[in-house]
């Protein structure tokens, strides 16, 4: 193919095949994270994202398990180009975690590598990950203490992991000595610069095999066309400016206040405009969210609706833009604390959004998802002779229901869409010193309604090591934090945690600090989804087969569903 | 060696190839009936005995082997049809098995997740607990193994799953309630996980013991018609059966192991792959199935299909080894339409065989491959009677691509030819480039009735540098079976750090795989010589979540020098899948491996002596078709007047009764010993290609 950059442009038909590959390259990026990462918040969990930006650091594509990561991806890579706009070169692969320079919260590293040719940046491949730890006085990087982002990690600004394919010494050392699991941070670098380099073998074919001026006009072509399908797309959202208010349960400093997040949202013709003007001041604890972790939660309540089809890119986000004033807890200012932001605040970001879309295409807006409670730990695990760090994923929430459809058991926090897996108890056994007594679905935690919320879980586990550092975070604990219903369908119940220890039980509120020892048990009963459409016209049989499989009480059958005869219960 | 018969029951058709003992090979194909396959099972047979000018019964006593791949499991689980299931598992964990490990697939879209292969109703759990050293931490509560199987009984449960946490590392509990289980509930088909697979990781292992159970019943009542009717009509030699591995099995182990038939469907390619190659000894292919809906891509490495363990079916993972064989959507049938930013796409939504494409006149509107390849001039029948209506192709092309791109509805067409084309190159990269290996040091091997039109561009886009086609491409699986071998997989779950392992038990549990596989061959009648043993293990680097499979052990001797090479190329296949390795780390051995192979004999590679260059006796005449931005007047050549030697210069078109070949411009075509062809890059040398491939020329 010729390459006169005058004259090339990229017929439709090749604009197609470039897309694909691109979409291609970035998911072989996210492949190799997820085979080869040694935490198990990265493998197990698939908690990273990964991307494609060209130049002009437009993101191109972007593969992601977890979506609330897949808008904070172009945040980043500025904040990283801003700080070495003429001091990249090619080899170099650089590292950010820091919050206030473009990244989302540290425990997600962001590592980034310019794929170069014919001496210029043409590329970028991009990763970002939750790492084991990221130091500070937190548990695997959750400090309900902290009242700021130095008790919360290791900042790490806009730095070079690699310069010219060496590394870093100095760097490496300074971060690797001031986590608790060096071993693991490292391999997980080391993964994720694995990971990019992929990515970039590929892009590099790919520009030998189209030549740049080709690959550049089917970028443009690419974006524009994301542009059109998002404002097609939008015109199915009634015009019209509506309104939600949603909850964070509190910020772990002040136990007793609820914090809110107000929305106004302007649907116009092609656009959509998120305006969080009314929010509460940011906090003294950690539930703060960044302006990109804003973004992205709302972006991605809104691809969930009506968007799934189209490509999530630099093009796609063109029609939307979001007003989060500096000093809320939407946009918190330099130095607050803000670990939890990418569950606790985005989780009732994409609640309101949804609360607010509802009042306009109610038959794409899904009710609540159970909101994520559940501890990380942190200790020395004898069986290994290592020390371990995890956060509790087998303690998934619900998925909220929708017209037509009941809600996605096991499904986790809203914030995964689904794609958070699941830890296998058998290998999550193997590395940490606990005994799973029980993982399986909690019975009537679904809110009911005709259709009914998915199933939330009751996780347990004892101990079997001393001195291990726990964090409860989380949400969901509240009245108004909890599921909500829609149309008619009800709420889940409330989530929540026990520590029982030598005949006593201790309820454990969220966003706090405590330790176990060997032979304690935890218990955490985790929500399912809210119910849509009143549970009085649920279809009979459906009604009778959650009781036939003890998913709902014969009790909730016949008080809630109205059922008259309550079929044979699903007993052990 | 007496007569060979391979039966490959598909979707649509049910495919022959007949070999005698000559090597002379015939292909038959008729409709499968889906309500009873067996009927197109021996309609096809009744038609070769026809043509042999014998009764079946004549006839069969002839035949010596009946290799069968069938998709009766398959059908049953993606039809929710399977037997009714019950599953047994450990208090506390009823619902790892529904869990599915939390997971949506298309996580923006609001669905229905797939149904329960059982529903919770039909799960029961029982007091028993083993931990993760395989100590007993709760005896097993037979109370409630009783409980289960009354309930089970009195709900008419055909099919019994169990598996418990931890038992691959105890298997006592599993044994114990197998025992009652078999003895409360006679008849009942009972699949327990430390048979089925004793690997750590609950959820995979509760899926694969459950989809065996699930299906075990089905594929019972099935092969126990056929094997009754076989004997009626006085069949005295051996049915094999597909496996999802690539190899075959005995019924008998099939009924025990039902669930390795579940991916047995596109099975039968990389061995085809393999027999087709051998003639010049190829040992490093890529073969590739284009049907009506979908295109099925495998890599053959030194002569071994790559091989997988996170297959899934219908929603449900199946863990035990099956050939890894990468499918999308990318079929004659699959449909092109443009989205709402105006991209073009095609597939995965198929036209099927009914409407079919809007060519086939038989009601399809919407534009699919096959008519844009009737557009082109590429293809002017689809084999068979079936009259093609060029009206409708180019209406449908024009209407749902031309018109919304402003683009004329030739170049539209063109459009869709290369979209597809893009996307089955981007499939064959994800078996080969994504797992590290280089597609220019492949054959590309190309079977179905539409892929040899596609083959060029794909092989041109990846810079595969040799293209074969066997002239029986469409039977191609039907000719893998035929010549696979038994094959038989084992795992069993060690899980040590390397520096903990010991040797000495290692030795122990493979010495026992290896006794249990060769039990297994020789109830199948595999001579002792006949049988080759593979050793692997799966390792990773401490920490990690996920395993590479690495060739262990190849001496036979357990010693630490052998683990010291087993961890290098661990190393060096991390860095060739992953672009790094840090060999400083410590590693963890999961999973011991076993394969077994009974070899089967091969049927003799009929060769056919040199007919010279010259391929003009098989030329039919021409036809315009739209090549390199213009309409040229092709040749057409009749395929079966193609011998050894002959060279069709491209661009051609060769014509098959089942499949046509279009040789593009910049490529030649060439006739081998075999009377299959090749195809390369015009003024390429043949001969220095496939010695360049590490072949041999037999031209």
């Amino acid at each position: 193919m010729s390459a006169n950059a005058m004259t090339v442009e990229a017929d439709p038909i090749l604009v197609s095949v470039i897309g694909n590959r691109l979409d291609a390259i970035s998911k072989e990026i996210g492949q190799t994270m997820l085979r080869t990462s040694r935490s198990p918040i990265f493998s197990e969990a698939r908690d990273f994202v990964t991307g494609i930006f060209d130049h002009r650091l437009r993101l191109l594509a972007q593969t992601a398990y977890i979506p609330v990561l897949m808008g904070t991806l172009p945040s980043a890579l500025r904040g990283i180009v801003d700080e070495f706009a003429d001091d990249i070169d090619e080899g170099d692969v650089f590292i950010l975690n820091d919050p206030y320079r473009g990244n989302n919260h540290p425990p997600d590293i962001t590592v980034a590598r310019p794929v170069f040719q014919g001496g210029q940046v043409r590329f970028w491949a991009v990763s970002k990950g939750h790492h084991a730890d990221v130091g500070g006085g937190g548990v695997v990087g959750y400090n309900p203490a902290a009242r700021s982002v130095w008790e919360e990690c290791v900042r790490i600004p806009p730095a070079k992991l690699l310069v010219a394919g060496k590394r870093n010494k100095a760097l490496w050392d300074m971060i690797l000595i001031n986590v608790r699991m060096p071993w693991l941070v490292e391999a997980d670098l080391e993964c994720q610069i694995g990971a990019c380099t992929v990515g970039e073998r590929s892009l590099k074919a790919l520009i030998a095999k189209y030549g740049l001026p080709v690959l550049y006009d089917a970028a443009d072509r690419i974006l524009d066309a994301s542009d059109r399908q998002m404002r097609t797309v939008l015109r199915r959202i009634p015009n019209g400016t509506y309104r939600a208010e949603r909850h964070i349960d509190h910020d772990g400093i002040d136990k007793s206040r609820m914090i809110a997040l107000r929305l106004e949202l302007t649907v116009g013709d092609e656009s959509v405009h998120f305006d969080w003007s009314g929010s509460d001041a940011q906090a003294a604890g950690y539930v703060n969210s960044t302006l990109t972790n804003t973004m992205s939660a709302a972006f991605q309540a809104l691809f969930m609706t009506v968007c799934s089809e189209v490509r999530y890119n630099e093009g796609a986000l063109r029609a939307l833009s979001v007003h989060a004033p500096a000093g809320s807890i939407v946009n918190a200012r330099e130095p607050a604390p803000v670990t939890t932001c990418t569950v606790v605040a985005a989780e009732a970001i994409v609640e309101a959004t949804w609360l607010a879309l509802a009042q306009a295409i109610p038959e794409r807006v899904y009710a609540g998802w159970g909101r994520w409670l559940a501890p990380s730990t942190m200790g020395f695990n004898p069986a290994t002779k290592r020390p371990f760090g995890d956060i509790h994923f087998m303690a998934k929430s619900g998925g909220g229901a929708a017209r037509g459809y009941d809600g996605w058991d096991h499904m986790g926090t809203v914030i995964t869409a689904g794609g958070l897996r699941a830890p296998d108890p058998e290998l999550h056994e193997l590395v940490n010193p606990y005994r799973v007594l029980q993982y399986e679905f909690w019975p009537d935690s679904a809110g009911a309604g005709q259709w009914r919320g998915g199933m939330g879980t009751i996780h347990s586990f004892r101990v079997e090591a001393d001195g291990i550092a726990a964090v409860n975070f989380g949400g969901g604990v509240n009245e108004a934090t909890r599921p909500y219903g829609l149309e008619g369908g009800l709420s889940a119940p409330r989530s929540r945690v026990v520590v029982r220890r030598g005949g006593t039980e201790q309820l454990i509120d969220t966003e706090t600090f405590f330790y176990l020892e060997c032979g304690d048990e935890i218990e955490i009963h985790e929500t399912g989804g809210g119910g849509y459409g009143d549970p009085r016209e649920r279809d009979r049989s459906r009604v009778d087969a959650d009781v036939a499989d003890g998913l709902v009480s014969p009790e909730q059958a016949r008080e809630v569903y109205g059922l008259s005869q309550a079929g044979r219960a699903g007993g052990r | 060696m007496g007569i060979r018969v391979g039966v490959d029951v598909g979707g649509t058709f049910t495919d022959f190839l007949i070999k005698d003992s000559e090597g002379d090979a015939r292909i038959y194909k008729t409709s499968t009936t889906p309500e009873d396959p067996t009927i197109g099972f021996f309609n096809g047979l009744g038609k070769a005995a026809a043509d042999a000018g014998q009764s079946l019964q004549q006839w069969l006593g002839q035949v010596e082997t009946i290799v069968h791949g069938t998709t009766i499991t398959t059908n049953a689980v993606l039809t929710g049809e399977g037997a009714k299931t019950g599953f047994v598992t450990t208090a506390g964990f009823r619902d790892i098995l529904n869990m599915r490990r939390g997971l949506k697939e298309r996580q923006f879209d609001i669905y229905a997740p797939p149904p329960p292969l059982v529903p919770r109703r039909d799960i029961a759990v029982v007091a028993e607990r083993i931990t993760s050293s395989g100590d007993v931490a709760t005896p097993l509560d037979e109370q409630d193994v009783l409980r289960a199987a009354a309930r089970f009984r009195e709900d008419g449960v055909e099919a019994v799953a169990v598996s418990y946490l931890w038992s691959f590392r105890n298997d006592r509990h599993e044994r114990r309630t197998r025992e009652i289980l078999e003895r409360e509930l006679p008849g009942v088909y009972v699949s327990v996980s430390t048979e089925i697979l004793p690997q750590i990781r609950a959820y995979e292992r509760h899926s694969t013991t459950a989809l065996n159970a699930y299906v075990g019943p089905v594929l019972n009542r099935y092969l126990s018609k056929l094997r009754h009717r076989l004997e009626e009509l006085g069949f005295g030699g051996t049915l094999l059966i597909m496996q999802s591995n690539g190899g075959v099995m005995s019924p008998d182990v099939a009924q025990r192991f039902a669930s390795n038939t579940l991916l047995s469907g596109p099975a039968g390619a990389p061995q085809a792959g393999i027999h087709y190659g051998e003639l010049h000894r190829f040992r490093n292919l890529i073969t590739v199935d284009m049907g009506g809906t979908s295109f099925d891509v495998a890599l053959v490495r030194s002569g071994a299909p790559s091989m997988t363990t996170e297959a899934t079916i219908a929603g449900h993972r199946i863990a035990s080894p099956s050939l890894d064989i990468h499918t999308v959507g990318s079929g004659g049938g699959s449909i092109a339409w443009i989205d709402a930013g105006g991209l073009l796409h095609v597939g995965p939504k198929s036209a099927g065989a009914l409407p079919g494409p809007a060519c086939y006149g038989r009601g399809g509107a919407l534009p699919t491959v096959t008519d844009a390849n009737y557009v082109l001039g590429y293809l002017d029948f689809a084999g068979g009677e079936l009259k093609l209506d060029g009206d409708a192709a180019r209406k449908a092309v024009e209407r749902h691509v031309a018109t919304p791109l402003g683009i004329g509805v030739v170049d539209a067409a063109y459009g869709i030819y290369q979209v597809v084309n893009a996307d089955m190159a981007a499939a064959i990269s994800v078996v080969s480039v994504q797992r590290g290996y280089d597609p220019r040091e492949f054959v590309l091997v190309v079977a179905g009735g539409a892929g040899p039109l596609h083959a060029g561009p794909i092989a041109r886009d990846l810079e595969i540098p040799l293209i074969q086609i066997p002239r029986e491409s469409s039977v191609f699986c039907a000719a893998g079976m035929l010549i696979s071998d038994l094959k038989h997989d084992y795992v069993h779950t060690y899980a040590r750090e390397f520096d903990e392992v010991d040797l000495g038990a290692v030795a122990a549990i493979y010495r026992d795989i290896v006794a249990k596989a060769m039990q297994t061959l020789e109830a199948e009648h595999v001579p002792g010589h006949q049988a080759v043993v593979d050793y692997s293990a799966d390792l990773r680097y401490v920490g990690q979540f996920n395993e590479v499979e690495v060739p262990a052990f190849r001496s036979g001797e357990f010693s630490r020098d052998a683990l010291q090479a087993l961890a290098a190329e661990f190393h060096r296949r991390h860095d060739e899948l992953y672009g790094y390795s840090t060999p400083a780390s410590p590693l963890e051995m999961i999973n011991l491996r076993v394969s077994v192979r009974g070899i089967t004999d091969k049927p003799v590679v009929e060769t056919h002596a040199p007919h010279g260059r010259d391929p003009s006796g098989a030329k039919t005449g021409s036809r315009m078709a739209w090549l390199d931005g213009a309409w040229v007047d092709t040749p057409v050549y009749d395929g079966l007047g193609l011998f050894n030697g002959n060279v069709v210069p491209g661009p051609a078109i060769v014509v098959q009764p089942t499949t046509t070949i279009l040789v593009p411009s910049d490529f030649d075509l060439a006739c081998d010993a075999g009377n299959n062809y090749l195809m390369y890059r015009k003024g390429a040398d043949v001969g220095e290609l496939i010695r360049s491939l590490n072949g041999e020329v037999n031209l």
